[in-house]
């Protein structure tokens, strides 16, 4: 469970990127954050990853404060989560393969239990004829699916995504969602920061809606 | 762990590929200020052999009053093979003395044929043990025989060893020195190369970071880059050495004349050469830690 308790963010004087944001994700949910541009979507995300501090407020992921995770002892909250980013952040001098495996090097898994798990993420997000391509080769629905398959492959219980579809056409973003909505059924939670109203609308369990960093709305189906 | 070392070294290996124009640069500059070092320490290792070979020769010679009656003589001789350093005292005749100076120089021979009386004195000969030469000892045995009745001259050859030890510790000297600089200008370019390195792969760090990689794991294929650069600069250096030496007296040292014994070089022995290694490898992973602790915010 992921709960926010009036979070507040200012990045410069006088304006607030987040004013009094209270929120409780429940495990499981698939909730959508949605607003205009320079809402505060990307903000609130990053602060739930701990990429960057709230300047006040509570931020409680399993029961754990994260904001009283020392620095250095973050990876221990990133490794629960899987991240995808707009911009997919891929690493473009390496195989598809490679890209994915990442997560799972980086905790020390065996080169064989790395292939098969590789594999068997790959083959959940159709991409497992590409595994020895190199990402600039595939593209940008493939690309994404990439990014998704390395934020899943460690099972992670939440999954964050700041607009994951805003590259993409109506169709590949609808792929996109689908693939999200079924790591959801799964049991990952899944939190999608989009302003894709189309998406929202025939996705959308639980929607919040920002407007200049303030809650302005929730909806839940 | 052996996953983990292999993922590393994957790392590296494909970063050094990847900017290998940058890290090439970066080796040949290494391995440049690694062979000044060399060069200067192969000419400090033959002046140290040259100066512990005249050493081993050192010979210092006693005259002694012609009048000196010949149990004289033995009692000067035995006054100066008493200190332990003294490896040997012989005493030489004039006879000796005469014969010696006709094989040494066959051209003046005549001048001492015409003579009519022997003009060497008897001399005793004191050699003493390597350990001991050029040592305040033994200089202060000279001064004080010097004094003693009976002798009336001293030949000493200290000079040239003090020379050789003095040439040897200047060569030592200018190599650590220039060394020094040039080191420290590859550390700053090893710096400077790894913080690009650290620039470029700006957004593979973050991608780490948001996996759940800690710091370390995140630093140690850039300072394992850094030492890989450094080792192979060193070795280079190393390779470089062994052909300088060996084309050195083929080209340049029959131009030297008589210089040519003192500038030659000697091969590095063992310690030196891992010394260069790790000198090469210390470099790369000081400059390298320094630059991922100053740009890598992890």
């Amino acid at each position: 469970m992921i709960e926010l308790h009036h979070i507040w963010k200012q990045y410069q004087k006088p304006y607030w990127a987040l004013s009094d944001v209270t929120l409780q994700i429940n495990d499981g949910d698939f909730y959508f954050i949605t607003g205009p541009s320079g809402s505060g979507k990307t903000t609130l995300l990053k602060t739930i990853f701990r990429e960057i501090l709230p300047t006040e407020g509570q931020i409680l992921v399993n029961g754990v404060n994260i904001l009283k995770i020392r620095d250095n002892r973050i990876y221990t909250l990133r490794r629960t989560m899987g991240i995808v980013f707009q911009d997919f952040r891929l690493m473009f001098h390496r195989t598809v393969f490679e890209n994915v495996a990442v997560p799972l090097q980086v905790i020390g898994v065996g080169r064989k239990e790395i292939r098969r798990r590789v594999f068997n993420t790959l083959q959940k997000v159709n991409l497992h004829q590409k595994m020895w391509e190199l990402p600039g080769r595939l593209s940008y629905g493939e690309q994404q699916r990439v990014a998704i398959a390395r934020a899943v492959i460690n099972d992670p219980e939440i999954i964050l995504a700041d607009e994951p579809t805003g590259n993409l056409d109506p169709e590949l973003a609808f792929e996109i969602i689908t693939l999200f909505k079924e790591i959801n059924r799964q049991g990952a939670t899944v939190i999608i920061g989009s302003h894709d109203r189309e998406l929202i609308r025939h996705f959308g369990d639980n929607i919040l809606f920002l407007q200049k960093g303030k809650i302005v709305g929730k909806e839940a189906h | 762990m052996i996953e983990k070392l292999k993922f590393f070294l994957s790392v590296t290996g494909n970063n050094l590929w990847q900017f290998r124009t940058r890290n090439i640069f970066s080796v040949t500059i290494i391995c440049l200020s690694f062979l000044t070092v060399g060069i200067f320490m192969s000419l400090a290792n033959n002046l140290r052999a040259t100066a512990r070979e005249l050493s081993r020769n050192m010979t210092v010679a006693f005259y002694l009053d012609k009048g000196l009656s010949a149990a004289a003589v033995e009692a000067v001789r035995q006054e100066i093979g008493q200190p332990g350093f003294v490896e040997s005292v012989r005493v030489v005749t004039p006879d000796e003395a005469l014969e010696r100076f006709r094989a040494s120089f066959p051209e003046l021979a005549d001048i001492v044929s015409g003579l009519e009386t022997n003009p060497f004195p008897t001399s005793i000969e004191m050699r003493v043990n390597a350990r001991a030469s050029a040592s305040q000892e033994v200089v202060e045995l000279v001064d004080a025989m010097k004094a003693r009745q009976g002798i009336t001259d001293v030949l000493f050859n200290q000079d040239w060893v003090e020379k050789m030890q003095g040439f040897s510790r200047l060569a030592g000297a200018v190599g650590a020195f220039l060394g020094g600089i040039l080191i420290l200008t590859s550390f700053f370019i090893i710096s400077n190369v790894v913080k690009l390195n650290v620039f470029a792969r700006k957004n593979e760090i973050e991608i780490l970071r948001f996996v759940g990689g800690t710091n370390l794991f995140i630093r140690i294929p850039f300072w394992l880059e850094g030492i890989t650069l450094g080792l192979l600069g060193s070795l280079l250096s190393l390779g470089l050495l062994f052909v300088v030496i060996n084309l050195f007296p083929v080209y340049l040292s029959a131009s030297l004349g008589a210089l040519q014994e003192l500038l030659r070089f000697r091969y590095p022995d063992l310690t030196q050469s891992i010394a260069l290694l790790c000198g090469g490898a210390a470099t790369g992973f000081i400059g390298s830690a320094t630059s991922v602790s100053k740009f890598l915010k992890v």
